[in-house]
């Protein structure tokens, strides 16, 4: 902190530009670090769940009603079994280390895959097919280390915005038919009679049902915390409508304003000329059914309209995340459902 | 109050946002406002101008205005204070700001917790908890007699010097002192 703090104040006091840029970019800022320490965190916990979610587990949801009376209508459960899934890390930090090993993962999968769902198994050729007629992809194609300078410092792989932008239109690669959201992202844009949701590590690419065709995308790895400034325009690739499906009641695209999803918040952004007017929800991505329980969420904090209800015994735990209670094992720590319907 | 929103929104280029707020309304949608209710930790920020005022600045009230729950941890103003001469100033500049929403969002925890759920936690991990930020941070909360003082990842501590006070949707906790995001 008290680095942090002297270079603010060090800011302050010259009261130039290139200090705060230099804060910007993690040479002492607090969002700096937060950058190199959350850049993969957040996403980490879902990222490295996606990896460590390893192999296959064999989800099987069931939709079991669940009373709950308190005048709110019967809310769903979703169960999964945990599967063979790996112990999530219980540290943030670990998090980032291990989503980090899962990035470099992916990215190499995207050479030499080695789908570790267990669905898809993809080597070479088969990669390089997956793009076949996107120009300028299969160069793009290398572990991290081999894209080109600048591309992957937003975490979007070595895919550029405009890259990817020509995939809207097109049909969605086969190999990536079976790339099913994970870790949160699963419970927030969850394939529909009019669209499902698949993504390539790089890019969640919605595909409407009718013609089979990409029509959005939205970068998949953006869980910086470093959110968009108010003032800022929202990205005008990623401009479609993405709010994740618990919040879409309250956040719908109006006369004056639209609501887009990234970087881990919801923002209002001005029809008129797309600047973000307001962030208008935060969300920490943190849990997932599948899951261990973080070792941050230890405190109980579920909301007081809901502690009749879901209260921590000595089998489960209740915990509140980005529109949902979970579900945890009291003994396992394991996630074992999510109770819809709750921002 | 007014003197910091009308510096907050001097020191912002959303100019929209200051235009529905100077209204009496955050600057979110008329449905997430409706499902926030009345007394939300928006309008809950009491005193603490400073925070009140960097919440606004940071584009960060219609969050705090909306249905989703939050627990808030609200550094008084004699906290900010304590921060070194001129780093708020610099916080508030427009090219601050993502400093400045990094610093805010250490101070905003998923859910409502109260005081007690806290204390319980830190019983049950043998003297410590640690808890999840919205700014992607961890803090450490542990007991100073009856008191629950939390810590950032870099070692400053905050005394919770009035807890639990119930907002619609989430609950408010006042400290001493302002946290820092992890770096």
């Amino acid at each position: 902190m008290t680095k942090w703090i002297l270079a603010a104040g060090a800011a302050a006091l010259a009261l130039t530009t290139p200090a705060l840029a230099g804060q910007d970019k993690g040479k002492g800022g607090g969002n700096g670090g937060q950058k190199a320490e959350r850049g993969n965190g957040g996403g980490g916990g879902k990222k490295a769940d996606r990896g460590n979610g390893g192999g296959k587990q064999e989800r099987q949801a069931q939709r079991v009603e669940r009373g709950n009376g308190g005048g709110k209508a019967d809310r769903q459960v979703a169960r999964f079994d945990g599967g063979d899934r790996k112990a999530a890390k219980t540290d943030r930090r670990d998090n980032v280390r291990s989503f980090d090993n899962r990035k470099e993962d992916k990215r190499e999968a995207r050479v030499f895959r080695d789908d570790d769902r267990g669905n898809v198994r993809l080597r070479g050729d088969d990669n390089d097919r997956r793009f076949a007629g996107y120009d300028g992809l299969r160069s793009f194609n290398g572990s991290i280390d081999n894209c080109p300078p600048g591309l992957a410092k937003k975490n979007n792989g070595c895919l550029p915005p405009g890259q990817a932008k020509k995939m809207l239109g097109a049909a969605l690669p086969v190999a990536l038919g079976s790339q099913l959201l994970d870790g949160p992202y699963r419970q927030w844009y969850r394939d529909n009679d009019q669209y499902y949701y698949r993504d390539d590590g790089d890019y969640i690419y919605r595909v409407n049902r009718q013609g089979g065709l990409i029509d959005a995308l939205f970068p998949f790895q953006d869980r910086d915390y470093s959110y968009y400034d108010v003032g800022s325009a929202y990205p005008a690739d990623y401009n479609f409508y993405n709010v994740p499906q618990q919040y879409q009641s309250y956040y719908a695209d109006g006369n004056d304003y639209n609501y887009r999803y990234g970087d881990g918040a919801i923002y209002q952004v001005n029809q008129s000329d797309n600047m973000i007017s307001s962030i208008v929800a935060l969300l920490a991505g943190d849990l997932a059914v599948g899951q261990q329980l973080p070792s941050d969420y230890g405190v109980y904090n579920v909301p007081m309209a809901y502690r009749d209800r879901y209260y921590d015994t000595a089998d489960a735990q209740y915990r509140y995340n980005d529109g949902y209670i979970y579900q945890a094992d009291s003994k396992t720590q394991l996630i074992t459902a999510v109770i819809d319907a709750l921002v | 109050m007014t003197k910091a929103w009308m510096l907050a929104c001097a020191a912002t280029l959303a100019l929209t946002a200051c235009d529905t707020a100077k209204d009496g309304a955050a600057p979110t949608s008329e449905k997430a406002a409706e499902a926030a209710g009345d007394k939300t930790l928006a309008t809950g920020l009491g005193d603490n101008a400073k925070f009140a005022a960097a919440i606004k600045a940071a584009g960060l009230e219609g969050a705090l205005a909306g249905p989703t729950p939050y627990t808030l941890l609200v550094p008084s103003d004699a906290a900010f204070d304590k921060l070194p001469a001129g780093a708020v100033d610099t916080l508030m500049k427009p090219e601050g700001r993502k400093q400045l929403t990094a610093v805010l969002t250490t101070h905003i925890l998923p859910g409502t917790m109260l005081a007690a759920d806290i204390g319980k936690a830190i019983d049950a991990g043998g003297g410590k908890t640690r808890i999840a930020t919205l700014g992607g941070g961890t803090l450490t909360a542990t007991r100073s007699g009856t008191s629950i003082v939390i810590a950032d990842d870099a070692g400053s501590k905050a005394t919770v010097t009035e807890a639990d006070s119930a907002r619609s949707n989430g609950v408010i906790h006042q400290i001493d002192a302002v946290l820092m995001p992890t770096t």
